[in-house]
């Protein structure tokens, strides 16, 4: 693996970590880290020994967004990402770098703001019951939208709305965020937070990487169409399975009692540069 | 700013927060064609007064809102057929969304919410329910058809809760907790009467934000939910970036480094 300076890079068995590492600022991103998100899931993708990849954070918060701090020292670092912003080609999560691969965002505290990017484009959330989250943007006198219209599309939206309008007065805790399905699982002690999403990692781990890599596209396809124009293309994407090997080697395992031998993936084209 | 009197409607400010009230208690705060032209009014006169940053709408009486004022529908020899044109058209204007109030709007249900009661709690962005409040949908068990409301709904909540009171009609009623559970509502206030206090605390805790930056925060979710995900990520991005350069995006973080409470400007200045 590269090496990187604002974020630990690692595969543990066939879970590939992506960790936010600038525990001193809330694990804020800055111009680098920016960089190095777009280079780190893309390495992760490729890497055919990493089957599904845990993002979480180093000290006390999950990510809190920009760097406000570089924002007013340095606005000239910032302006790839204005620009990105501007032009909603932002490559900061799994999903802006079209990552396929099983993503869990383990919350190991808090998740502010741009922070929510990575709840919002997870396939799976789980958090250490200590997570928090929050969205201070228009306390700050900032505009709340991709982090948010991407939960409203997922989750119940009366609440996300309510984070939204109430900025840095309100918090939303994990338990709440499990029970409107934000995320799955509540870790407690939190300390357990990378044990369980290792647990879970190894779990997902063991299903065919063909056919979850289709069925996230599936299921992330739905949320751009209506209802039936999504099971069209849903029908597509099931169709596209018929004849690989996977597919005959799920039955056959299971009839035999014996672990399933998946192919390892083939590499993907991806729309953007 | 001064208000006109209503009928059927109270509507007044206290403090940044602007109260609409259905007024129609006896009636259950059913709608009747006068309130429906007052809703309409009121919504623009909250709208466009600049003391207002957040409004809350509630009822008076043991019910919020019972949708259409039936016994009117069936005595005054009109019925629905005077409303035929407006909902053929989609031309509807008795709601914040409607009527493209872009302030945040919290409904405070006091009580019984049925049938086209819902467009309120479908069309608010923040909604709290005292504990005794009460939510069916009576449509079909009257013969009518559930529509636009339970479709704002389905958008915005799971969508089997909404699908079981659309058929159960009147027989059967969800409850302010279970509402809580589905992210319907995101606060149940006990006892009952603490709603008021309630809705007007939570409505100047949002009112202590950037007016300019919640409004085009509230543009960029109601547009998410006009199209696919990555179509409303770049509409967002266009609402985001007409905040730039806005005093408030400077301001914000600059009461923020001196501890201070910001100054935002108002909605009718830059």
């Amino acid at each position: 693996m590269a090496s990187y300076a604002t974020l630990q890079i690692e595969r543990r068995g066939p879970v590939g970590w992506l960790v936010f590492d600038r525990p001193d600022v809330g694990n804020a991103m800055d111009a680098t880290m920016f960089a190095e998100l777009e280079a780190a899931w893309r390495e992760l993708d490729r890497d055919p020994d990493v089957r599904v990849i845990v993002n979480t954070g180093n000290g006390p918060s999950f990510q809190t967004g920009l760097d406000v701090a570089q924002l007013s020292r340095d606005k000239d670092a910032l302006r790839e990402q204005s620009h990105r912003t501007r032009d909603a080609d932002l490559r900061l999560t799994a999903w802006h770098n079209q990552v396929w691969k099983p993503v869990i965002a383990a919350v190991n505290g808090v998740c502010a703001g741009g922070g929510l990017h990575f709840v919002a484009d997870a396939d799976v959330v789980i958090a250490a019951s200590d997570a928090r989250f929050v969205d201070p943007h228009v306390s700050l006198g900032q505009v709340s939208a991709y982090e948010t219209i991407g939960l409203v599309r997922k989750s119940p939206m009366e609440p996300i709305m309510r984070m939204a309008l109430a900025g840095v007065h309100e918090r939303l805790d994990p338990h709440r965020a499990r029970q409107l399905g934000i995320l799955s699982q509540v870790v407690d002690p939190p300390e357990r937070l990378r044990d369980e999403a290792q647990q879970l990692g190894e779990k997902i781990g063991r299903n065919s990487p063909a056919a979850m890599r289709v069925t996230k596209q599936a299921l992330w396809g739905a949320l751009e169409l209506g209802l039936t124009d999504a099971n069209r293309a849903g029908g597509r994407a099931l169709v596209s399975m018929w004849g690989h090997p996977d597919q005959e080697e799920g039955p056959r395992a299971f009839a035999e009692k014996r672990d399933p031998v998946w192919q390892p993936l083939e590499p993907h084209e991806r729309t953007t540069a | 700013m001064t208000y006109p009197q209503f009928e059927c409607l109270k509507v007044e400010r206290r403090g940044p927060v602007g109260w609409l009230i259905n007024n129609r208690p006896d009636r259950l705060n059913a709608m009747s064609a006068k309130m429906r032209d007052e809703f309409a009014f009121a919504w623009t006169e909250l709208d466009r007064d600049p003391e207002v940053k957040v409004i809350v709408h509630t009822g008076e009486g043991r019910a919020f809102q019972t949708g259409v004022d039936v016994a009117e529908i069936a005595s005054d020899g009109v019925g629905m057929e005077r409303y035929r044109r407006s909902v053929e058209a989609f031309d509807l204007h008795f709601t914040a969304w409607h009527q493209q109030v872009w302030k945040p709007v919290i409904t405070a249900v006091n009580g019984m919410c049925a049938g086209g009661g819902f467009h309120w709690i479908a069309d608010a962005d923040v909604v709290i329910a005292a504990s005794d409040a009460e939510f069916f949908d009576p449509h079909v068990s009257i013969g009518q058809v559930v529509s636009l409301e339970a479709i704002g709904l389905i958008r915005k909540m799971p969508v089997e809760a909404v699908m079981r009171m659309a058929f159960v009609g009147r027989h059967e009623r969800l409850s302010a907790a279970r509402a809580y559970e589905l992210g319907m509502i995101s606060q149940v206030v006990d006892p009952p009467g603490q709603l008021r206090d309630e809705a007007q605390a939570l409505a100047e805790t949002i009112a202590r934000n950037s007016p300019a930056a919640m409004r085009a925060t509230k543009r960029a979710l109601w547009g998410a939910l006009e199209q696919g995900l990555t179509d409303a990520c770049r509409a967002g991005a266009g609402e985001l970036v007409s905040m730039w350069g806005h005093p408030d995006q400077e301001e914000g973080p600059q009461a923020f480094a001196e501890k201070r409470p910001p100054r935002w400007r108002d909605l009718t200045e830059r």
